[in-house]
């Protein structure tokens, strides 16, 4: 498995893990109050955090692993699925961006609709790596 | 995706240049070793660049390199 495939699996499982944590732990009762807005944003601190330490280790693992890859750019196929997951990750964010125009004339809480954004940039994420291992996988 | 509807002789050029490998002829033409194995497996359709830039490795025309199917018409 190449280096850089071997980055995508781990930035996946670190967004998986980290904001399956954020929206499982989320007391939701409060998410209608203004409470909802300080507590999306205490909870974000800690996720970023977990984030950053979790990709910075996994890399430098990776990186004393693979000496020799680790300068290897990305040539015009990493571009294309690079390109091909962007693409697929577009529907994720217009439907979820679309949902969230509608429950704001709906008159959804601040909060609520904060909840609705990361979730709409994570299926994203998660679309866009998950569309590059699938291409990486299959050797396309 | 559809496989390209050519064929190439990648890999008998490899052995036949010093049975040069994978990751020499990618770091000659500037693409990783697994781009190199997605062409010759015919699952990947490298640019034009990459394809001139394969055949100058082998000092041989592009036609030499690939060819195109007949089927594929």
């Amino acid at each position: 498995m190449a280096f850089r495939e071997k980055i995508h699996w781990v930035t996946l499982m670190t967004m998986i893990l980290a904001f399956g944590w954020y929206f499982f732990a989320y007391p939701w009762q409060i998410v209608g109050s203004p409470a909802g807005v300080t507590t999306t944003a205490g909870m974000l601190v800690p996720v970023t955090i977990a984030i950053i330490v979790m990709m910075t280790l996994a890399t430098a693992f990776l990186a004393i692993r693979n000496p020799r890859e680790v300068d290897t750019r990305e040539d015009e196929r990493d571009r294309s699925f690079h390109r091909r997951g962007t693409h697929y990750a577009y529907y994720p964010l217009v439907v979820g961006i679309w949902i969230n125009i509608f429950l704001i004339f709906w008159g959804i809480g601040q909060a609520q609709q904060l909840n609705l954004m990361i979730a709409t940039l994570v299926v994203a994420e998660i679309v866009r790596i998950g569309t590059q291992l699938y291409l990486y996988r299959r050797g396309a | 995706m559809a496989k390209p509807p050519f064929t190439n002789d990648i890999r008998t050029l490899r052995f036949l240049a010093g049975e040069m490998t994978q990751g020499d002829l990618g770091d000659r033409v500037g693409v990783t070793r697994q781009t190199i194995a997605a062409i010759e497996q015919g699952k990947y359709s490298p640019s034009l660049e990459v394809a001139f830039r394969i055949a100058r490795c082998f000092d041989k025309p592009l036609e030499a390199v690939f060819q195109w199917s007949d089927d594929a018409d």
